[in-house]
């Protein structure tokens, strides 16, 4: 069962594309995340809103494509597969706690 | 009829031993890291005020770059065992050096943000920041402390490896060294959350 195989990913060359792409995605998302915290645009709870969701959305994208890269989920077995759906369920658990909790200071 | 435990009847799933219990182990971290965000959450939308005047004082220029140590040591700790698979000894230590250095800078970085706060002056007065300072330092403290230690724990056996490699016996392992890398990449997962978490998704001032 060659799909099982500890060794089961495309070969050299595409894994070593396959890992620079990655590697520069998670430093460009990184700047980004941290240049819309600094700038901020929009005020008030819009800006607020847009700040927390584009973060945490960036966040899962790096998680998302480091499992699936890094950590070889793309090319294993169809149960450790399961795992990628992890942090995208994290994802919209966040997003609703931090949007839709009561805000105790400003009711 | 044979008295040893068989199992032929039993599927498999053709996982190696190894990789499947790394997985089970980091579906409990994920457990353990998620009690830390949960409660953040829900601590951080009841004391809104004290979280984003707090972590306005936290350094995101130093969680910036830690940021891109640790991304860079997932880089080559992949990178260390594609070697080790084709059995590139050169190039798996180098790598390999490569990841142990990323994540000792990442260490010292962390010293220096550390040290910062608890020398923190105030109006010219010695003003330290502590877990006790308020509610956001303690989940501060707690969590970038447990991911620190998750880090010194992911050297210890990288750090094994390496040496291990320029011995006569040297490292041929690479299934090890492959379940090892989830760890590690697991490591940098939870940093991916807690830098914006802690240093960037709050209001400015």
């Amino acid at each position: 069962m060659a799909h099982n195989h500890a060794h089961s990913h495309p070969p050299e060359e595409v894994m070593m594309k396959e890992y620079w792409k990655v590697f520069t995605i998670l430093l460009v998302m990184t700047v980004i995340t941290v240049a819309a915290a600094e700038v901020q645009p929009l005020h008030g709870m819009a800006g607020v809103y847009i700040n927390l969701i584009l973060g945490l959305a960036i966040a899962t994208f790096k998680v998302f494509k480091v499992m699936q890269i890094f950590m070889h989920l793309k090319f294993d077995h169809k149960y450790l597969r399961a795992f990628v759906f992890i942090p995208v369920f994290l994802f919209f658990v966040m997003v609703f706690a931090l949007t839709q909790l009561e805000n105790f200071n400003h009711p | 009829m044979s008295l040893a435990l068989d199992l032929s009847h039993e599927p498999r799933t053709g996982i190696p031993h190894g990789k499947l219990v790394m997985w089970a182990f980091l579906a409990s971290e994920i457990m353990f890291f998620s009690g830390f965000f949960g409660a953040f959450i829900v601590l951080r939308q009841s004391n809104i005020d004290i979280f984003t005047h707090s972590s306005h004082e936290l350094n995101w220029k130093l969680a910036m770059l830690n940021t891109f140590f640790l991304i860079g040591s997932s880089f080559t700790m992949a990178l260390s065992i594609m070697n080790l698979e084709k059995k590139d000894k050169g190039k798996f230590q180098l790598f390999m050096g490569l990841t142990i250095l990323c994540a000792c800078g990442f260490l010292v970085v962390k010293y220096f943000e550390y040290s910062a706060k608890f020398g923190h002056m105030e109006n010219g007065h010695p003003h330290p920041i502590l877990p006790s300072t308020n509610i956001f330092f303690a989940f501060y403290f707690l969590m970038t402390g447990f991911h620190a230690m998750h880090v010194i724990g992911g050297m210890i056996p990288m750090g094994w490896m390496f040496f291990r490699s320029f011995t006569k016996k040297g490292y041929h392992n690479a299934t090890r060294v492959e379940v090892l890398g989830l760890y590690w990449h697991f490591v940098d997962l939870v940093w991916i959350f807690l830098f914006p978490a802690l240093y960037l998704l709050f209001p400015t001032m």
